[in-house]
């Protein structure tokens, strides 16, 4: 076949193909009619096969070009990453990210010891000498903690309440859900930034916490941080976890090349830190709406201990009792879609 | 030819169905424009919703502490899920992306899914970190750019994703071989203005870099066709500029294929590419080798219409444009018709 034979007899369809691609495109996904579905897939190969032909017989620069970019726009419309919905979503919030921190769970208890240990040391020498603390962090500002917590928050429930209340709803989810994400990102040096960060907030935390119970308001404190903390410190562990995955990926491969850890912790990783965003949103609704009611302390520490151990619950069962089989495949086929994306996307 | 050096943007992609096909990759100017779009538009949206709350508040007393809140939401979504929830739901694009027609890809050409568009947007705190002072922003990044062949920044390493762009470029090609040289001026030519498909592909395959052909033979070949198309545009050669004639005779050896270029360049640029253009006349011409080509072409014309009407009207509308008369024309070759 000689080149302008060719182009006669192909050029037709390529129009069609190009027609058919700026409508599809255009389109949302559910909108796709079966047969424009069936058209674009027989184009598009046909295409793919003019494409070969031409770059084998170097047919000319201009023609390869335009075929390659009709391709090129063809695979984008066919090949795309499954479709996702809230449903998928719940899914895995509900099984999936349990599972996932419970086949991590050596990242979480590195990065719990992490936060945890300077943050009981820190707490331990506030306790017994102030000035210790007031050497960690500024005055003013421990003291400023220090008389939020010496008296009852709120009386009543009012219009005060709920506006002062919601400003600071805004304000947790502002901070805590970007430190956490902050705190996962950082692990993008090989693990050094997350380090770093839980050990900062565990030492600030800790500081804070033992001024508070050596001034004496160690119950008030307490009552008002037992509910959220459920949700909150752990986050703030897991998204840890998460940068210290990542930065695990980078330091040790182990049998996969750097390039392939790199995506399969770093999946992983994400996976994690999104599931700390959304406890931190929940520790957010919380502290700002429940943590600071006027109700007797005995009622918050029952229902903060409800809550941690809703959260344990969640962490350890979560995803299990859908059957063991279905976990296994669930992960297993996980495993395979993070090894080869390009079946994952078909 | 994968192990040959690459010095361009390609990244070539196999498909399931066995054919390599090449994304240009997205170089930082392109991809900071971008990141600067979206920057302004965050900003904007921050200042937008700042504004109506306190117009809100101004009204009624009572919301100034729920405006805060919705305030501070509003600056986290922007500061946090603006990019990821954009590529997540947009197919891999932002507005400043849409804007500079990028998009974000996985490194097999798949579109990205949620948890990468959202991993790589959370890594951004990571790449625009500050190395050597205020100045260098996004060192990380762009270090990082600069040290992958796919323009990869740390997030796009870690979730294996890479920035393509998008421009139709149909003639990236021929912009190579066009460069430097100016369109065609309407004004230029007093016949008409069009030049069909396949006497661009010659012109094409005239300059294609691995026909090793000298300058000197090169020119010779495209005067034939030069001017041929001369008189069929009604090309006017502009003469000496009074100010730098000097130019005028320094270009004057390779007049012919300079102008060659400049056909090239102002036709095969529209924008829908080739499919715009005309189909082919009936000739079955062998146009294997250039040489033979240039010689027995007939520059015919052929309108834009449908097939249907390309027939027997056109046989008898279309001229042998390479006459001998041609070759006899002036070099400035001003507007005779052959």
């Amino acid at each position: 076949m000689n080149r302008e034979r060719f182009i006669r007899q192909r050029r037709a369809d390529w129009q069609q193909l190009e027609t058919l691609l700026t409508g599809m495109k255009n389109r949302r996904l559910s909108r796709w009619s079966g047969s424009d579905v069936t058209r674009l897939s027989g184009l598009y190969r046909s295409v793919c096969y003019d494409l070969s032909l031409v770059q084998s017989r170097e047919w000319g620069a201009r023609l390869e070009q335009y075929l390659n970019d009709l391709v090129a726009q063809g695979h984008n419309c066919l090949y795309r990453s499954p479709p996702r919905s809230i449903d998928t979503a719940l899914k895995f919030l509900s099984h999936g990210f349990p599972q996932l921190l419970r086949k991590r769970k050596n990242f979480f208890f590195v990065s719990l010891a992490l936060f945890a240990v300077p943050f009981l040391i820190a707490m331990i020498i506030a306790t017994n000498d102030p000035v210790v603390a007031e050497q960690i962090i500024d005055k003013t500002q421990m003291e400023q903690a220090g008389e939020s917590y010496s008296k009852d928050l709120y009386k009543d429930i009012d219009a005060n309440y709920a506006e002062e209340r919601t400003f600071m709803t805004g304000f947790y989810v502002w901070n805590n859900v970007g430190i956490a994400f902050r705190c996962f990102a950082l692990g993008a040096f090989f693990g050094a930034g997350t380090v770093v960060t839980l050990l900062f907030n565990g030492i600030m935390l800790g500081a804070v916490c033992g001024y508070i119970i050596n001034q004496g308001f160690s119950d008030n404190f307490f009552s008002f941080a037992i509910s959220h903390g459920s949700f909150e410190l752990t986050a703030i562990v897991i998204s840890g976890a998460a940068g210290l995955l990542l930065g695990w990926g980078m330091i040790h491969p182990g049998e996969l090349s750097r390039r392939e850890s790199l995506r399969v912790h770093g999946i992983d990783a994400i996976k994690l830190a999104s599931g700390a965003g959304a406890m931190l949103v929940i520790a957010a609704l919380i502290e700002g709406y429940f943590s600071p009611m006027a109700l007797p302390h005995s009622v918050k520490y029952v229902v903060g201990t409800m809550m941690w151990g809703l959260v344990f619950v969640y962490l350890v069962q979560g995803g299990r009792n859908a059957s063991g089989t279905e976990t296994t495949a669930d992960g297993h086929r996980h495993e395979v879609s993070t090894a080869h994306s390009a079946e994952d996307s078909e | 030819m994968p192990d040959t050096l690459k010095v361009d943007t390609r990244v070539t992609v196999e498909t399931p169905e066995g054919v390599d096909f090449q994304f240009m990759i997205a170089g930082p100017g392109k991809r900071g424009m971008s990141f600067i779009v979206d920057i302004m538009l965050k900003l904007g949206i921050i200042a937008a919703c700042l504004l109506i709350l306190s117009m809100m508040s101004a009204l009624s007393f009572q919301v100034s502490g729920v405006g805060g809140g919705i305030f501070l939401v509003t600056w986290f979504a922007m500061s946090w899920l603006y990019g990821s929830c954009f590529e997540a739901f947009w197919n891999g694009q932002t507005p400043g992306k849409k804007y500079q027609n990028l998009r974000v890809v996985r490194t097999n050409g798949t579109p990205i899914g949620w948890f990468e568009a959202f991993g790589r947007n959370l890594l951004i705190v990571a790449d625009g970190m500050l190395v050597l002072g205020p100045l260098a922003l996004n060192t990380v990044g762009l270090l990082s750019m600069a040290s992958t062949r796919r323009m990869q920044r740390l997030g796009d390493l870690v979730f294996d994703t890479m920035v393509i762009d998008e421009a139709r470029e149909f003639i990236s090609r021929a912009a190579g071989i066009t460069h430097g040289v100016e369109r065609l001026r309407r004004s230029e030519c007093n016949g008409q203005f069009h030049v069909p498909e396949r006497t661009l592909a010659v012109v094409e395959r005239l300059f294609e870099g691995d026909r090793l052909i000298s300058d000197g033979r090169r020119e010779e070949i495209a005067r034939t066709l030069s001017l041929a198309l001369r008189s069929r545009l009604d090309f006017v050669e502009p003469g000496p500029d009074p100010l730098n004639p000097n130019t005028y005779f320094v270009q004057t050896p390779l007049k012919h294929t300079t102008f060659l270029k400049r056909v090239l360049k102002t036709f095969s640029d529209s924008p829908n590419g080739r499919a715009a253009q005309t189909e082919d006349d009936g000739d079955d011409a062998s146009l294997e080798i250039i040489d033979e080509t240039l010689h027995s072409m007939n520059v015919s014309d052929s309108g834009p219409e449908s097939p249907a009407d390309a027939g027997p009207a056109e046989s008898a509308e279309g001229a042998t444009l390479v006459t001998g008369a041609d070759w006899q024309q002036p070099a400035s070759g001003d507007g005779s018709t052959s």
